[in-house]
């Protein structure tokens, strides 16, 4: 068995990417890889402590329900995208700042 | 509510009728619409005659009964409760019924003379009003009470003296009636309060319970006779009421026979426990000068209403020289008998002038014709006005088989037993009242001659057509009430079943039918003759003398308190306001400096915070995601570190 | 060294560099294979970790269904918008402030905390096993969240294709 900790700094180090792809990518398709990667580190996070516990598997229980929530926010998701696009045409975040009004 | 339980319900409702439908014909008065105001002379005398009903049940359901009294709690100031109630006995009692009385026959008569008077309404509604305050009056078991009815009888009859108010005349006439009103009022008033601090009450059944004779007594009651000279027109406040013949005549009638000035006699008499010895000379004394007054003036008067006001002053001063004389009986005696036939008198005179208008109308004619030396001769023209005006100004001047005779016979025969044995200065206002009625004699029968007998004057081409019936019918009823018959069976003697424990001399009676044989002979050997002259004309000038007093005094004094208004009150004002205008200034710098900067500066603050936070609500969604990813580390470093 | 470390941290190294990559990527298309890259790395560290159904779902459904859910997206909106499928960088400096503030503390709270280096309890015997009890427990102890959780997905596949539906009835 690996130790945690070394779980636990890759699950960080994609953690923190993820939040700078999502605040900093000006592509929404970007930004929907950025949540992917977030996602991801919160699972692996999940597994490594499921470790310390292998005759329950709860944490792998989570694992497949993030999977799956993931799974629908990624359709939805990129529908909305697509639709966006139809009505803007346009990619770009910043360009979509019709909830300030 | 307190009352006695001897009296029936159905006496309680028809007490509460005759009180309260004058005030509704007041108010029905004002409610039906404009366009419908010839139903209010039929709602108004029809409301008056049922009030009038009920009020003879009362009348005759208490009279020689025990007094009935009910009142209501009122208000109760600094722990002295006051009560509203109504008060009845004899006095009250029979003063209500010929209030109602009187007041629905002027309401009946009015319906012919008022007919296609444009603002038949407000006169309606007046006189309703009229009624029910006098019944405020007379049926009131305190003074305070009392006094708001007295206040509300001063206002309706300024609106009724001023009916037409479109001449200058009579607008000014109500004015003048209105403020010599309130110059006694104010006396009143003053007399209220005096009682209030001695007696710490107003109840009428309270007043002289304390037998000491003290000074403030005195004061007290000759601060309330103060507004009974201004209300019964006495000595010198006297010149509003012949002034106030400029409103209708049947409000003339109303004022004169039972409504507003028969309340000052009244107000005395209910109050006559309050007067003391000094207080009822000073009362005789100021009634014998009216009433001689008013005797010399009606001779020298030739317009009808005049003559009668200043009988009607005469008149009244007999009755407060009678009060003077402590002869109450006999001075509610005349003021009743007088409500008959002054009333009838005045509605004669204002048939006459009725008639004579109407026909002045139809020949295009012009001429005065109150002015007695304008007619002549109408006997023949106007027989029914005639008979009427004959019996009732028989009674006026006191001959036999009158009621008139009657009640000033008790008035004289009153005063002779006061004057006593021995020779006074009371035997002059003895004296006064005997030349007194021998004026009434004299300008009665001359006014009678004037205007029926002798030859038609600017009258001869007229064609003059009898009154309307609504007319005839009051004139009548109100003539036979003139006979004897209202006071007693015997039309000599004036202990009557209303009163029979008045005092009575054969002696007296005797010698006042000589008396007035004698004033009709004078009457008619002088029925040519003109007493005019300036001094009677102008009733010696006591116009003049109140116009001085109202107006040397009257200015002098506001001269003065205006000097002392500019000089000190004024000074002081000033000052006061220069130390409000600087403290102003002082606190209005605090105000923009310390307030105002606080505020403004908060205000800012906000606006700063406002437009940096609006910079992250600015539609980024990336931004609003590191702002909150930024919040959630610090705080984390924040609780970890 | 033996293989299974070195196996573990050549995939921790991939999944680090190619998330890294990610984030430097200027390309969309090149954003979504170096994800995959990174999903694949996850799921070989996932086999190390005794999570071999885990590993096999992440294969799947990210490298199998999202990414290519993804690449279809990347092309339709490119094919419609007419760009190139370059991206810019915004915020910059925001972005490296949060994502850096939250690696340092992140790593600073790891490396402050002890963890466990052995499992409380026994190892399984075998991955069938393991398999088993995912397969026992997904049918009794967590088959409410699992209903719900295929009542969700039918929720969003019907939401979805209703959304997306829309452009072409627009652009009749």
């Amino acid at each position: 068995m690996f130790p945690v900790e070394h779980f636990l700094f890759l699950a960080a180090l994609l953690f923190s990417v993820g939040l700078l792809i999502i605040i900093t990518k000006r592509n929404t398709i970007m930004v929907l890889l950025g949540i992917e990667l977030l996602l991801n580190a919160s699972n692996l996070n999940l597994v490594a402590f499921n470790q310390l516990w292998p005759a329950s598997v709860d944490g792998q229980m989570f694992v497949l329900f993030v999977i799956i929530v993931a799974v629908c926010e990624a359709a939805v998701g990129l529908a909305i995208v697509l639709q966006v696009y139809q009505y803007y045409q346009t990619s770009v975040t910043d360009s979509i700042s019709e909830l300030k009004e | 509510m307190q009352s006695n339980i001897t009296y029936s319900t159905f006496f309680e409702i028809c007490l509460l009728l005759s009180v309260a439908l004058p005030l509704a014909s007041f108010i029905v008065s004002f409610a039906i619409s404009e366009k419908y105001s010839w139903a209010v002379s039929i709602t108004a005398p029809l409301l008056l005659l049922v009030s009038a009903l009920s009020s003879s049940v009362v009348f005759f359901s208490l009279h020689d009964d025990q007094p009935f009294s009910i009142a209501w709690n009122w208000f109760v100031i600094s722990g002295h409760p006051l009560t509203a109630g109504l008060l009845l006995n004899n006095l009250s009692a029979t003063m209500l019924l010929v209030v109602t009385f009187i007041s629905f026959l002027i309401h009946f008569y009015s319906i012919g003379y008022m007919a296609g008077d444009s603002s038949i309404r407000k006169y309606f509604a007046m006189l309703g009003l009229f009624t029910f305050s006098m019944l405020m009056i007379v049926l009131a078991d305190n003074l305070l009470l009392l006094f708001v009815g007295w206040e509300l009888v001063g206002f309706s009859s300024y609106m009724l003296i001023g009916h037409w108010k479109e001449k200058p005349a009579a607008a000014r006439a109500a004015k003048k009636a209105f403020i010599l009103n309130r110059i006694g009022d104010a006396g009143f008033l003053v007399g209220l309060m005096l009682l209030w601090t001695h007696q710490g009450s107003f109840a009428l059944n309270q007043i002289g319970l304390t037998d000491a004779m003290a000074a403030w007594q005195t004061a007290a009651s000759l601060c309330i006779f103060c507004g009974v000279v201004g209300k019964s027109a006495q000595f010198p406040l006297l010149t509003w009421l012949p002034d106030a013949m400029e409103g209708p005549t049947p409000v003339s009638a109303l004022i004169h026979a039972a409504t507003m000035v028969a309340a000052g006699v009244y107000l005395v008499i209910r109050t006559f426990a309050l007067f003391t010895p000094i207080a009822l000379d000073v009362v005789a004394v100021v009634g014998i000068i009216t009433a001689l007054i008013g005797a010399f003036a009606a001779l020298g008067q030739y317009d009808i209403k005049k003559i009668l006001a200043y009988s009607t002053i005469s008149q009244l001063g007999l009755m407060v020289t009678a009060l003077g004389a402590g002869a109450s009986d006999a001075a509610f005696l005349h003021l009743f008998t007088h409500a008959f036939f002054k009333a009838c008198l005045f509605l004669a005179a204002g048939a006459v002038i009725h008639a004579l208008h109407h026909a002045q109308l139809q020949a295009h004619a012009h001429f005065d014709v109150q002015d007695v030396r304008n007619l002549g001769g109408l006997r023949k023209k106007l027989p029914v006005v005639f008979i009427v005006f004959i019996l009732s100004g028989s009674s006026l001047a006191g001959l036999p088989f009158f009621s008139g005779f009657l009640s000033k016979d008790a008035i004289l025969t009153a005063l002779i037993s006061w004057a006593g044995a021995d020779f006074s200065w009371q035997w002059l206002v003895v004296g006064g009242a005997f030349t007194v009625t021998f004026l009434t004699v004299l300008y009665t029968f001359k006014m009678i001659w004037y205007i029926f007998f002798g030859s038609e004057k600017k009258t001869s081409e007229l064609s003059i057509s009898a009154p309307p019936a609504v007319m005839q019918v009051p004139l009548f009823t109100l003539a036979l009430a003139s006979l004897w018959i209202m006071v007693s069976w015997n039309p000599f003697v004036h202990t009557r079943w209303m009163n029979p424990a008045m005092e009575h001399s054969w002696s007296v009676t005797l010698f006042s039918i000589v008396w007035v044989i004698m004033a009709l002979a004078t009457a008619y050997f002088s029925r040519e003759k003109s007493f005019y002259a300036d001094v009677l004309f102008n009733a010696f000038y006591v116009d003049r003398l109140t116009d001085w007093m109202t107006k040397k005094i009257g200015l002098k004094v506001p001269a003065i308190t205006i000097t002392l208004d500019k000089k000190w009150i004024d000074g002081f004002i000033h000052a006061t306001a220069y130390v409000q205008v600087l403290i102003a200034h002082v606190t209005g710098w605090i105000d923009r400096a310390f307030v105002d900067g606080t505020v403004n500066g908060m205000a800012s603050f906000v606006r700063g915070v406002g437009s940096v936070t609006r910079t992250f609500q600015n539609g980024k969604i990336q931004l609003y995601i590191f702002w909150s990813i930024f919040t959630i580390i610090i705080f984390l470093i924040w609780t970890l570190l | 060294m033996t293989l299974t470390s070195f196996m573990f941290y050549f995939f921790e190294i991939v999944a680090a560099l190619s998330a890294v990559a990610l984030a430097l990527s200027r390309n969309v298309f090149y954003g979504a294979l170096l994800l995959i890259v990174c999903l694949l790395a996850l799921a070989g560290i996932y086999v190390l970790a005794f999570a071999e159904f885990i590993a096999v779902t992440q294969i799947l459904i990210y490298a199998g269904g999202i990414l290519v859910v993804i690449i279809f997206g990347i092309m339709l909106t490119t094919k419609i918008s007419e760009k190139p499928l370059a991206v810019e960088h915004t915020y910059l400096l925001s972005g490296i402030l949060a994502a850096g503030g939250c690696f340092g503390l992140l790593i600073y709270v790891l490396s402050k905390e002890y963890f466990l280096t052995t499992g409380v309890q026994q190892l399984p015997s075998s991955p069938v096993n393991g398999i088993q009890t995912i397969g026992v427990s997904m049918f009794s102890k967590y088959v409410l969240p699992f209903e719900v959780a295929g009542i969700l997905l039918l929720i969003s596949l019907v939401g979805a294709s209703v959304v997306a539906s829309t452009i072409k009835s627009k652009k009749e």
